[in-house]
């Protein structure tokens, strides 16, 4: 019975030991390697020190020992923490400290870039480094992740953990603060796998090119339906959009998911996905932002034997909606419908029914609504709350998560997405909080205001403006102010244009006015 | 190979106007700007964007390789071989590529 997410990996492997499982550069490995090596890691991490429950940071980039250590801590019963690998110190920081990390995965050379900030994280216990180069000394104990996975399991393993326990921590962004960590249970991956794995009809013949991080749930989801199924998933790390339509010849994959941005890419005028056939590419997916229109009509094109699925998620409750391909034609601006197993409601601020038509909040409810947020009760509250369409002799027994995105659904049950409730800004398929942004201008010291908004951008979905008030007698240098935000933050958070105003439009109570910022941007 | 200084400045501006973290670090021109994360995919876009338009030049998929855009002095190069092979005969001096 598959409870736990590394069972996925189990079942497989007791199916079909010999099945190539996983793909990085000229690294192939069988599902019977990958399980030995995780079972080695599990095995050293419990021996060093890891108890159920207990967070590991995985703070790698596409790699092989990125794959391992997702299974290796999930099979030691401890709490997986993906870190994007574009994050700069500070923001490795803030994550390590919120979760209270107990292990950090990572290299010898990230560990040298986070040299300033580890002291800062009390939690931590111990590193483990993988890959090459000599790692400094430090204040913890620092174990090689090679010989770990080398570790044999021992016959008297015992396993403890079952599918309520908390599997892993998402990080993400919201409209305001610091990134907050999603939890998702065991059940809730699992369940994911399942659904997506049915309804992108997923076998063991899948070959699935990982471009997602594994940090963001799309990600994650097509790591474990491919587990789940006994398929191949291929890793890659590209700067060029060639670098992909190579990889997909070669190793002839049959599923890629993408974000926006990376179609975008993908359809450029000189890309050669449009010259070069791809029979073996069975169907891709979109998600993390609307697909441009022009952007569709030419993968289509491209692609004409690729089925395409427009899906929508939210960490907060894994996935929720997909677009069949058949619908495309009639509806392609929707986001589709309920994933299976899944009900989408579309609620008025009362927290009744909207009409057809009407516009109201996207409300999730299904086996992956999430645990709520790390360590903050008071904004689970605001997104998980308690089904208000059930008859109240049911109680409180069932939360159902409130998005925040405002949608309408048509008469067949097809949602359309109309915006955001609040300020959060989505760009290149990050969430992006205003404050986050806001708190890094601040640090130049030379501000007395700082605000940004989202402003449509047909590439990457939104790009940041920055309203910014210079302090009394400050000449402001802008150059330098975008300086200080690229070193502190990664590409895709920094301001793509600042403009110096007198004064921040207020609300009554004080507050920035965003809409008012917006207006003067006609939006 | 000798590189044109011009060419070269053209490209460093743009690059320190684009990318903030190369004023902040310096730019050597043998800076492997693809591995130390200074410049993305998207990065990429740009800076192919603007050589596309600045040099009136065209880049095919299959030259937007690493060996030709990991570095300043790779793309200096590439923009050069690139402008050299267009037939700027026809074209009075004022407005060839490199005269501009």
């Amino acid at each position: 019975m598959v409870c736990l997410i590394w069972h996925l990996l189990r079942e497989s492997n007791r199916r079909m030991p010999d099945k190539e499982a996983l793909i990085h550069g000229d690294q192939r490995l069988t599902y019977g390697e990958v399980a030995r090596r995780t079972a080695g890691l599990a095995t050293s991490l419990r021996r060093s020190g890891l108890k159920r429950g207990d967070r590991v940071g995985i703070y790698l980039e596409a790699s092989i020992p990125q794959v391992i250590s997702i299974f290796g801590v999930s099979q030691g019963e401890g709490v997986y923490v993906p870190i994007n690998a574009l994050l700069h110190p500070e923001q490795v920081m803030h994550i390590a400290r919120d979760c209270g990390m107990k292990v950090l995965i990572t290299t010898a050379a990230k560990m040298a870039a986070l040299a300033e900030i580890l002291p800062e994280i009390p939690s931590l216990e111990f590193l483990v480094i993988t890959g090459e180069g000599e790692a400094a000394e430090q204040r913890v104990p620092v174990h090689n992740f090679e010989r770990m996975c080398a570790t044999k399991l021992p016959e008297t393993w015992r396993e403890s953990a079952i599918e309520k326990d908390l599997a892993a921590i998402l990080y993400t962004s919201g409209s305001t603060g610091k990134p907050k960590g999603v939890m998702l249970s065991h059940a809730n991956v699992v369940a994911g796998s399942r659904i997506v794995s049915t309804y992108l009809e997923i076998t063991d013949k899948e070959r699935i090119l990982a471009v997602l991080p594994f940090s963001f749930d799309a990600g994650m989801n097509q790591l474990m339906t491919v587990f789940e199924k006994g398929g191949t998933l291929v890793l890659i790390n590209f700067t060029f959009a060639r670098e992909i339509v190579q990889t997909l010849l070669k190793e002839r994959i049959t599923g890629l998911a993408g974000v926006p941005t990376l179609w975008s890419l993908l359809a450029q005028p000189n890309s050669t996905l449009r010259k070069q056939p791809l029979p073996d590419l069975r169907y891709i997916t979109n998600t993390g932002g609307a697909m441009p229109q022009p952007v569709l009509k030419i993968l289509r094109e491209a692609l004409p034997a690729a089925r395409v699925f427009l899906m929508y998620g939210l960490t907060e409750a894994f996935r929720s909606t997909y677009l069949p391909p058949e619908e495309l034609d009639r509806r392609p601006t929707s986001m589709g419908r309920a994933i299976p197993d899944t009900e989408i409601l579309v609620l008025t601020e009362q927290g009744e029914l909207c009409k057809p038509g009407e516009v109201g909040e996207l409300v999730h409810r299904g086996p992956t609504v999430s645990l709520g947020y790390w360590n903050r009760p008071a904004d689970t509250a605001r997104v998980l709350r308690p089904n208000p369409l059930l008859p109240p002799e049911m109680g409180d027994c069932e939360k159902v998560c409130f998005s925040g995105d405002l949608v309408r659904m048509d008469e067949d049950g097809f949602l359309y997405f109309v915006g955001r409730r609040d300020a959060m800004i989505k760009s290149s398929g990050f969430r992006i909080s205003p404050t986050e942004v806001e708190e890094v201008l601040f640090q130049s010291g030379k501000l007395r205001g700082a605000a940004v908004i989202g402003l449509p951008d047909e590439t990457l979905g939104q790009v940041i403006k920055a309203f910014v008030v210079p302090r009394d007698g400050e000449i402001l240098d802008i150059s330098t102010l975008l300086e200080t935000c690229a070193e502190k933050m990664p590409s895709y958070m920094v301001p793509k244009s600042v403009e110096v105003i007198s004064d921040l439009p207020k609300t009554s109570s004080g507050k920035v006015d965003y809409p008012a910022l917006r207006r003067r941007e006609e939006l | 190979m000798t590189q044109n200084p011009e060419v070269e400045e053209r490209i460093r501006g743009f690059v320190l106007k684009q990318f903030p973290r190369a004023r902040k670090n310096g730019l050597q021109p043998g800076d492997k700007w693809l591995q130390n994360g200074l410049i993305d995919s998207l990065g990429i876009l740009d800076l192919v964007h603007f050589l596309e338009e600045e040099f009136s030049i065209q880049a095919s998929d299959e030259e937007l390789t690493p060996e030709n855009f990991e570095s300043l002095s790779a793309v200096v190069a590439f923009a050069e071989m690139k402008v050299s092979s267009l037939s700027t005969e026809e074209l009075p001096a004022n407005e060839r590529p490199l005269a501009k």
